[in-house]
């Protein structure tokens, strides 16, 4: 008799968790799916023929890990919000100050003091309240690097300083994580795309070690590189144009010239060397 | 026909202005030593010390990285090289 109820318990608590499991699953797919305002919000560029419904759900589902909210951070982070990007971590450990504000577009003069990350994350969940935004304040290392980009379809470099684009990129290839590259200086920039074990990556280009200083910028430059490094996330995400792989473009504000440059994969290169090797 | 030399805006202080300057060589070194010949400026621009090039400089061979070992590889007539300059900021 007792064997018995236990042979019916068993089928009871089976058929419940198959029960539960099939209702997670619905609830995750209800969770991707549009709702009649996203239409209506993304409903331009849904009528894009690459995007579509279908292109939309999936930049839903995605999770894009942003490093700065400063110059390219700023543009990088509110567009991709407002794309309708599911989850945008956003890491930096400074403050606002007033010399960001020619370029730090998500920070406005009342926000000089605060946090970075608070400032942005306030105006990032007003743009689009559908956007989880993690607000990360924290300066990135070799030691954390991994735990602040876990769980992320791709790391987006938004940095100020070389020293810290490498710990991203060596993480990055470690974790088979594309890395979006930006970077300015006055009214020059450039934007590289890296598929880990695919495609050059940054330290592929390392020539030896650059004193880091004070760089000269005016807000338009990281405007325009922050502008094609979230347009190569988005296209990343949905599969679809032509990413910025083995390229180097270059942007001269001045002479209104895009430049693009091959880039080869480096054989020696102590980041992604190994992986070149494999193949 | 020449080789092409494209310079840096940070760099047409050391050479009046030019953007492009015309040099002769059968290499990558070669070449970027006859442009310091006519533009002597551009030696401390490029150059950390003989044959090492700042790590700061980039250079690209008709529209392709030449890293690694830049100085070295050969060039034909009508070829471009472009000097340009590591981006860090942000």
């Amino acid at each position: 008799m007792i064997k018995h109820l236990g042979i019916i318990g068993d089928w009871v608590i089976g058929y419940y968790l198959e029960f539960g499991i099939w209702v997670l699953g619905i609830g995750r797919w209800r969770d991707t799916m549009l709702t009649p305002g996203e239409r209506e919000r993304y409903d331009r560029q849904i009528m894009i023929e690459q995007i579509g419904p279908e292109g939309q759900e999936k930049l839903k589902r995605s999770r894009v890990v942003i490093a700065g909210a400063g110059g390219l951070g700023s543009p990088i982070a509110i567009y991709l919000t407002a794309a309708g990007i599911g989850m945008i971590r956003l890491i930096d450990h400074d403050r606002v100050s007033m010399s960001n504000l020619n370029r730090q577009v998500l920070h406005w003069e009342e926000d000089v003091g605060k946090k970075k990350v608070q400032s942005a994350a306030t105006k990032l969940r007003n743009l689009n309240p559908g956007v989880k935004i993690e607000a990360i304040e924290e300066m990135i290392t070799e030691t954390n690097v991994s735990r602040l980009v876990e769980g992320c379809d791709a790391i987006v470099d938004a940095m100020d300083n070389l020293p810290t684009r490498y710990i991203l990129n060596r993480c990055a290839i470690e974790k088979n994580i594309p890395f979006f590259h930006g970077a300015v200086n006055g009214f020059e920039g450039r934007a590289m795309t890296i598929l880990p074990g695919k495609t050059a990556c940054l330290r592929c280009m390392y020539r030896g070690s650059v004193p880091g200083e004070k760089f000269p910028v005016i807000g338009v430059t990281p405007a325009v590189i922050g502008s094609i490094q979230a347009t190569e996330v988005i296209k990343y995400l949905l599969g679809i144009g032509q990413l910025l792989t083995n390229r180097l473009l270059m942007y001269d504000g001045l002479e209104a010239v895009f430049t693009e440059f091959a880039v080869n994969r480096n054989p020696d290169c102590d980041h992604c060397g190994s992986l070149v090797q494999k193949e | 026909m020449p080789v092409k030399v494209h310079i840096h805006a940070t760099h047409r202080r050391f050479t009046n202005g030019q953007e492009v300057v015309e040099v002769e060589g059968n290499t990558v070194g070669e070449c970027l030593n006859h442009l310091i010949q006519q533009f002597p400026g551009m030696e401390k621009a490029i150059f950390a010390r003989k044959d090492r090039l700042h790590n700061i400089v980039e250079v690209y061979l008709n529209h392709a990285s030449a890293h690694p070992n830049e100085l070295v590889k050969s060039v034909r007539d009508g070829d471009e090289i472009h000097l340009i300059i590591m981006l860090a900021g942000g």
